[in-house]
């Protein structure tokens, strides 16, 4: 087995590969690789980020993205609609204002993804008023840890596991004999081992962090404030992203809405410490 | 420490009236505005770096890229599908007669084949950005710039420190701020093996030319002749000898291209640039440091610093400028783009470039086309550094000193 690890999206990125990959060295480091671009590109704390540019750029004009991002945008809409607004990307002000961390382009945002128009013809995203801000901290780490599993798969890497901050995980194949890579997943009291195999996981308990203000790092958009009642919660399925994104809102409505994606597995913790 | 954003603003404000002088370059260095319709243009080389281009070129809104090329076709229909229509090829010379209406081209192939690329999409009449280093070979490099010097269309070599608003900042504080230059040292660092997966059909020497010692030019010609680069402009001369070693420290998987090298590059007047690169340890990254009588100015790409000796003149600008502590000393933030921002409330401490040091050239390059502006990095300058590029790489491979011919 190969390991790499690397400092990113403000955590750590663990890699290991159990076979295939011509040369596993190189397909290690072109994941890694993938995730430093997407911490680059969804940064809101650095100044060239795409995050920061379509924040400054993207009241004025159409900002033009790549296949990959126009389709994290609108899989990030999909889910704010489908959770009745529990997850919400236009947070940052929110995160602010409850002490994570300024952005790099002002905190005197509102919330309101209504206000984040894309274009399928053209790929484009326009920002309808100049006070929007934009946070992907909690469906970035999926949306990296997918596109490195294609790095991976083209790599021809067959059996893999990854994680961002333990938090989000991708597994491909399993390892030599095994049925998929077995991860224990802690929800408040309860604890349970999933096995994975060509899938996604994520896990979102908002009591875990803390900002500078003592507030939890989940924010409830719809009330414009930290979650105060929420659930700890697990989502397997097919896309790290949406894993991401889904565990975000399940844990802010506390339940599953009629909008939850089939092909998902909603988890919730089941003992109260 | 939070400052109350009207105090904040009227700090950035008065920074951008007060510093226009010395410490803030025109606010169009950092943020173009781009008029007119698309105009077509292609990447030729859909690798990692061609891949970059693409995501730079998004936010060029007058650049419509209307074709890939690469000799893998699994990497070029990977590469356009992630933009909007742009038409596929395997060989650049199908691009070049199949689509006339594309104006210029962007060169990212491994370095050692851009020759035939360069040559080939001048004779047809189109502009070319060639990615640095120009070629692999002094005689190479040569012909790219003759070739150049041949034609009529715009030839833009992308050594991007040429291009970068930060550094075309430093140019003009160097003059003003350091007095007499004493010593140059620069580094970049990385944790990287430099091996890529081989996609299929491209063979695995091929995927990894630049551990190849037959074409490669090693970290002094690959990365360093960027950053020595910035030397030669800031200066206004170049190196007139080059001593090096290298070993491969780290990665032993049966390399001969060092993965960790030392150089001296030495001038005419005697002031050397020291220069470390490794693959083998990230620490620091990459910067570029100019010391003189009277300050320091250290550069790593998006951002900057100036810090000032204590008897040091003071200059006015200097009392509302943004400091920052490093180690033990505290420097000025360099601001590139602080006057728009400032006029936008924007200003924040330490905020770098609000964009890539690729972009500032792409952009110089396309400026360079579409509104006949002068180009930032001529194919002879960029051969310039080339050269010494290739001969830091030779001294390092011979454990010589080797002398850098006169460019005239």
């Amino acid at each position: 087995m190969q390991r790499f690890a690397t400092a990113a999206m403000g955590t750590r990125f663990e890699l290991v590969l159990a076979a295939g990959g011509g040369d596993p060295v190189a397909a290690g480091e072109a994941a890694l690789a993938e995730i430093h671009e997407c911490h680059a590109r969804f940064s809101r704390f650095a100044a060239d980020s795409l995050v920061s540019h379509i924040a400054r750029s993207g009241a004025a004009r159409a900002v033009r993205l790549d296949r990959h991002t126009f389709e994290l945008f609108a899989d990030a809409l999909a889910v704010w609609r489908a959770s009745e607004g529990a997850f919400d990307i236009t947070v940052a002000p929110l995160m602010a204002v409850h002490g994570h961390g300024a952005s790099a382009v002002g905190s005197s945002r509102r919330t309101g993804s209504e206000r984040l128009e894309l274009d399928e013809e053209r790929w484009t995203i326009t920002v309808r008023g100049a006070d929007v801000g934009l946070d992907f901290g909690a469906i970035a780490k999926g949306h990296a840890l997918d596109l490195a599993a294609a790095v991976l798969r083209d790599a021809g890497v067959t059996a893999a596991l990854m994680h961002g901050g333990t938090s989000s995980v991708v597994a491909i194949g399993a390892p030599e004999g095994a049925r998929g890579w077995p991860v224990a997943v802690k929800l408040g009291a309860s604890r349970r081992t999933l096995v994975l195999r060509d899938a996604a996981l994520s896990v979102s308990d908002p009591s875990s962090h803390t900002g500078s203000a003592g507030a939890p790092h989940v924010m409830d958009p719809r009330a414009d404030a930290p979650v105060s009642r929420s659930r700890p919660v697990a989502v397997q399925g097919p896309s790290a992203r949406l894993c991401d994104a889904w565990s975000t809102a399940l844990a802010v409505l506390g339940r599953t809405p009629d909008g939850f994606p089939g092909g998902y597995t909603a988890i919730f913790e089941t003992t109260t410490p | 420490m939070t400052m109350p954003s009207d105090r904040r603003t009227f700090l950035a404000q008065s920074l951008g009236a007060l510093a226009g002088v010395a410490l803030l370059p025109h606010a169009m260095d950092a943020a173009p505005l781009w008029q007119g319709t698309p105009r077509k243009m292609a990447l030729i080389g859909a690798g990692r770096q061609g891949r970059a281009i693409l995501t730079e070129l998004l936010n060029i809104p007058v650049v419509e890229v209307a074709a890939i090329c690469d000799v893998v076709p699994a990497r070029a229909e990977a590469a356009a599908g992630r933009l909007k229509g742009a038409e596929t090829f395997t060989d650049h010379r199908a691009l070049l007669e199949k689509r006339p209406d594309v104006e210029a081209v962007f060169v990212a192939t491994p370095t050692h084949l851009h020759r035939g690329i360069v040559e080939d999409a001048l004779q047809a009449g189109r502009h070319v950005f060639c990615e640095s280093p120009l070629a692999s070979t002094i005689d190479d490099a040569r012909g790219i710039a003759a070739a150049a010097a041949a034609s009529k269309q715009v030839c833009h070599a992308g050594f991007q420190g040429r291009s970068n608003p930060m550094y075309r900042r430093a140019q003009r504080l160097m003059l003003t701020e350091l007095r007499d230059l004493v010593s140059m040292r620069a580094q970049w660092n990385r944790k990287t093996s430099w091996r890529f997966p081989a996609p299929e059909g491209l063979s695995a020497r091929d995927a990894n030319w630049r551990l190849d010692p037959e074409v490669s030019l090693g970290l002094p010609g690959e990365v360093g002749a960027q950053q020595f680069d910035v030397a030669h402009w800031y200066r206004g001369a170049y190196p007139v000898r080059v001593s090096g070693r290298g070993a491969v420290r780290l990665h032993n998987d049966g390399r001969k291209v060092a993965d960790t090298v030392s150089l001296d590059l030495e001038w005419a007047d005697g002031i050397s640039l020291r220069y470390d690169a490794t693959l083998a340890n990230s620490f620091g990254s990459q910067y570029e440091v100019f010391s003189g009588a009277n300050g320091t100015i250290q550069l790593a790409w998006s951002h900057g610093w100036l810090f000032k000796e204590a008897d040091a003149p003071t200059q006015g600008w200097e009392v509302y400028a943004t400091r920052q502590q490093v180690l033990n000393d505290e420097g000025i933030v360099l601001l590139a783009d602080a006057t728009k921002l400032a006029a936008q409330g924007e200003l924040k401490a330490g905020a770098g470039l609000p964009h890539s040091s690729l972009y500032y050239a792409l952009a110089d390059f396309v400026k360079s086309v579409t509104e006949g502006a002068p180009v930032a990095c001529s194919a002879e300058e960029g051969a310039r550094a080339t050269i010494v590029g290739i001969l830091a790489h030779e001294a390092v491979v011979s454990g010589r000193t080797i002398d850098i011919p006169s460019f005239g």
